[in-house]
């Protein structure tokens, strides 16, 4: 039939690509491609959590870059300032991560969706400001933030670029395991009830006001998880991680591979990096490339290349199975679509 | 005039007219009657252009305009007064008006054609200065039909201009009508049930379940027991 | 508080205030007919003001027709925005999420004008020639300079003009129109097809004249629209998206509260400053000042 060989596919063809992935650092690889490995990964987490927030909770927050940024200067300033073993501080930037989402949540409750975004986009430009112009040297202003440990600074530099690698990719795994069993709990079912049909929701007694508040922890631990990561990385973070420029690449991730769905910000993290490791050498036209592909995409290709891949898988396996009763046929499509449009 | 064959209209997955048929003739008031959430709307929007049907053919004058944006159905002489007279709310009574004569052609002559309309409706140019918002429900239809007639009209479809009026100011709307009757405007009526429709029905076609069901003269309707029952409760 | 520190405060909030409205109405212009929210408007300014040193600076002509060729570039600018990122969503526009999908695409053509200015022209600041140089010392030492002062006037000037279009023109009256009832206004004749891109680009090129002023005052650079766009959306949160009236308020409102806190607080901390009464005031009332997105009050 049509439904099993997919539900049974993606577990297997998940396994496979994680398999693939991990074993990549045994084949010796150069520390420019380990790092551009790690880096997408980073990324990915990031427009794991965006995506959560914006695609499937339906709020229009446009300021996640800034959790991110937070959470990556929250986890270096623990890492300098405090006695907490750079683990914590990294727990320490997520969990500051989700304190700072869970308070920008509160006024936009409010609002309308426009509103909302307005109000978290110029919040992440603000935050960008301040942090820019700071003179006191807490968070080195413009400079960056000064030399964190990072988490594994005890090994030498080629057996910490493979740490890092393979901690991040764990994480990776698990975050997106989490969202997807999420997604799919009581939980993440209200939060698309509120985000399809706001009045149906609240007249089923579902509480906009608390979900909301989950849903920005979520992803705000979510995303601040990943700026300390990013800290202890890089050893570093600066303004420049959180401004217009980023998030337009962050955008584009998610968008392009398709808003709200599961494996969308995977895709899309990984299209844009091929195209920005490919384009290196020339930043601008990358940046074009990108912003163009973005509008294609958006207005021409509704839910992304995972929707166009979806549909097209199903197109394929109706024709497959032409044979079947027809009925059936039609409830399993009806079903798919929903699955994917919405399942992440 | 009008000529709509076949017509199959809805809304996203509901399919909401079947099949519908119907004819109006230059100069003929039709009145279109049944139940709530049958079609009658949605029959209006799929002529005007407002909503776009799945099949079938509406003909203007001869030619073919389904499927049309408004805007260019508008053009051939085709006016919509919607459901809730569809008055831009901060615009004064006369920006109203002005607007009705959008179309390049129109433009040019509106200040006649403004003065004629207040002609007609006198009420009308004593409110001209207002805001649309400020009116009455009877206010308001009334500037809705003067602002259908300030350009050239081949036929109007108003849309159950007593909705929410007390008697007093539907008699006023209906008299207006009667007016535009006498002066050998073509309309398509739409009506919940048929009380006030009497002095001014050439014909009247029964909407149920996206179909037109009967058609006939009101004398014939009015005499027809299921429909009287169904649209009129028992005439004492 | 000084009477200097208030003379002070009064040219800020003239000239703030005018810059913002001048990019701000254009967004709420946009926002009233299409309803969505036009992030590209940054980059016309960024556009207006490289018009303007490449006429002036460059080509040496007078500041006159920088202003015309800023208006009609960042007009047909705006136009092909619409038509690309906008109008072809428009049949879509009630199966998706219209508002924050344009959101995204509007986003995507910033972004695509950013990169090209940044190849075109390179990532170092041009220096605009002013309008007019020179300026007079008003008060005790607050210099106001006539680059500002002329702007503030063209602003006026500009919104006056707007607002004359709007009530008495034929298509002006056709956008209060279809910003008020859309439906209606198509059968009314009147061509959305059309009057969208003309919005947009009329809204575009009120935000291009205010580049050539802003170019003048600071310099003209691929990044110089991030600023305007953030300061923009600022004020059109804080005045009501649908409002005209509320805009125009809002954007010397909010001049008044940045000149205030600037002299209190200094430049560095007047715009997180901003932010917080602007936060304050969307709890309080969450359309802001005047406005209702439901009712668009053009």
């Amino acid at each position: 039939m049509t439904r099993a060989p997919m539900s049974r596919l993606q577990p297997a063809l998940a396994a496979v690509l994680v398999l693939t992935i991990a074993v990549f650092p045994l084949d010796h690889p150069t520390q420019y491609w380990l790092s551009v490995f790690v880096t997408a990964m980073i990324l990915l987490l990031l427009n794991i959590s965006w995506n959560f927030i914006l695609g499937v909770a339906g709020v229009w927050n446009f300021g996640q870059l800034a959790i991110y940024g937070l959470g990556g200067y929250g986890a270096g300033l623990l890492m300098l300032h405090s006695p907490l073993p750079p683990w914590l501080a990294v727990l320490g930037g997520a969990l500051g991560g989700a304190v700072i989402s869970v308070l920008i949540a509160v006024p936009t409750l409010r609002l309308y969706g426009i509103y909302t975004s307005l109000l978290t986009f110029a919040f992440a430009e603000v935050i960008q400001y301040v942090i820019l112009n700071d003179g006191t040297g807490l968070t080195g202003g413009s400079a960056g933030f000064p030399t964190a440990p990072g988490l594994f600074s005890a090994l030498s530099p080629d057996a910490a670029m493979n740490a890092y690698y393979w901690t991040i990719l764990v994480v990776v795994v698990l975050a997106m395991a989490a969202v997807a069993a999420i997604t799919r709990s009581r939980l993440g079912m209200a939060l698309r009830a509120v985000r399809d049909a706001p009045a149906y929701a609240a007249a089923r007694g579902v509480s906009p006001l608390r979900l909301r508040m989950v849903a920005f922890a979520i992803s705000g631990f979510l995303a601040g998880l990943a700026g300390a990561l990013y800290l202890s990385f890089n050893q570093s973070i600066s303004p420049s991680a959180m401004g217009l420029p980023p998030m337009s690449v962050d955008v584009t991730m998610f968008v392009i591979g398709g808003l709200g769905t599961m494996y969308g910000p995977l895709v899309g993290t990984a299209l844009v990096t091929i195209v920005q490791t490919a384009l290196v050498t020339h930043p601008g036209v990358q940046q074009t490339i990108l912003g163009v592909f973005l509008l294609i995409v958006v207005v021409f290709v509704p839910g992304g290349l995972v929707g166009l891949v979806a549909r097209t898988w199903r197109r394929v396996a109706e024709w497959a199975d032409e044979d079947d009763d027809d009925e059936e046929e039609a409830a399993d499509a009806a079903q798919q679509e929903g699955a994917e449009q919405h399942v992440a | 005039m009008l000529e709509v064959t076949g017509l199959r209209a809805g809304y996203r997955d509901t399919t909401v007219i079947r099949d519908l048929s119907l004819a109006v003739t230059a100069g003929e008031v039709a009145v279109l009657v049944g139940p709530n959430g049958h079609g009658k709307t949605t029959l209006l929007r799929a002529i005007s252009g407002l909503a776009k049907p799945a099949a079938g053919r509406v003909l203007l004058d001869g030619e073919e305009v389904q499927g049309w944006p408004p805007e260019r159905v508008s053009l051939r002489g085709l006016v919509h007064v919607p459901q809730g007279d569809g008055l831009f709310p901060e615009m004064t009574v006369e920006e109203n008006l002005l607007m009705g004569a959008f179309p390049a052609a129109s433009w040019r002559g509106r200040r006649k054609e403004l003065a004629r309309v207040y002609d007609l409706f006198p009420r009308v140019r004593a409110m001209s200065g207002q805001r649309a918002r400020t009116l009455s429900g009877g206010e308001r239809r009334l500037t809705a039909l003067g602002r259908a007639l300030v350009r050239p009209t081949k036929i109007m479809l108003i849309d159950e201009p007593s909705l929410g009026l007390a008697p007093v100011a539907i008699d006023a709307v209906y008299a207006a009508i009667a007016d535009l009757k006498a002066a050998g405007t073509t309309i398509l009526l739409v009506e919940e049930n048929f009380t006030h429709v009497g002095g001014i029905a050439d014909t009247v076609h029964v909407l149920e379940m996206g179909a037109i069901v009967r058609t006939g003269g009101f004398e014939d309707l009015s005499q027809d027991e299921s429909v009287v029952e169904t649209y009129l409760g028992r005439l004492t | 508080m000084s009477m200097t520190d208030v003379v002070g405060i009064l040219v800020t909030t003239i000239t703030l205030g005018s810059i913002y409205g001048l990019v701000a109405i254009g967004m709420t212009l946009i926002y009233g007919t299409l309803r969505i929210l036009d992030m590209s408007q940054g980059s016309m300014v960024m556009a207006g003001s490289f018009i303007a040193w490449g006429v002036m600076a460059v080509a040496g002509w007078n500041p006159v027709i920088a202003i015309l060729l800023a208006f009609a570039g960042t007009f047909v600018l705006g136009t092909l925005t619409q038509l690309v990122s906008v109008q072809p969503l428009l049949s879509r526009r009630n199966v998706v999420d219209f508002e924050m999908i344009t959101f995204i695409t509007t986003f995507a053509v910033a972004l695509v004008f950013t990169n090209v200015a940044l190849q075109v022209f390179g990532p170092y600041q041009k220096n605009v020639t002013p309008v007019i140089s020179g300026g007079i010392n008003i008060y005790n030492g607050v210099n106001l300079s006539y680059q500002a002062l002329t702007m503030a006037l063209v602003s006026v000037a500009l919104m006056v003009g707007l607002g004359v279009f709007l009530a008495r023109t034929r298509w002006g009256m056709a956008i209060r129109a279809v910003a008020q009832d859309l439906d209606a206004a198509r059968l009314m004749g009147i061509p959305i097809g059309k009057l969208y891109p003309l919005t947009m680009g009329l809204a575009s090129a009120l935000a291009g004249i205010g580049g050539v002023f802003l170019g003048g005052l600071y310099f003209a650079s691929p990044q110089a629209g991030d600023l305007p766009l953030l300061e923009a959306l600022i004020v059109v949160i804080f005045g009501g998206l649908g409002s005209l009236p509320g805009t125009i308020y809002a954007a010397y409102a909010i001049g008044l509260i940045q000149g205030t806190a600037e002299i209190f607080v200094g430049t560095t901390w007047s715009l997180p400053i901003l932010y917080g009464v602007i936060l304050i005031v969307l709890i309080a009332r969450p359309h802001g000042l005047l406005g209702k997105p439901a009712e668009a009050r053009l």
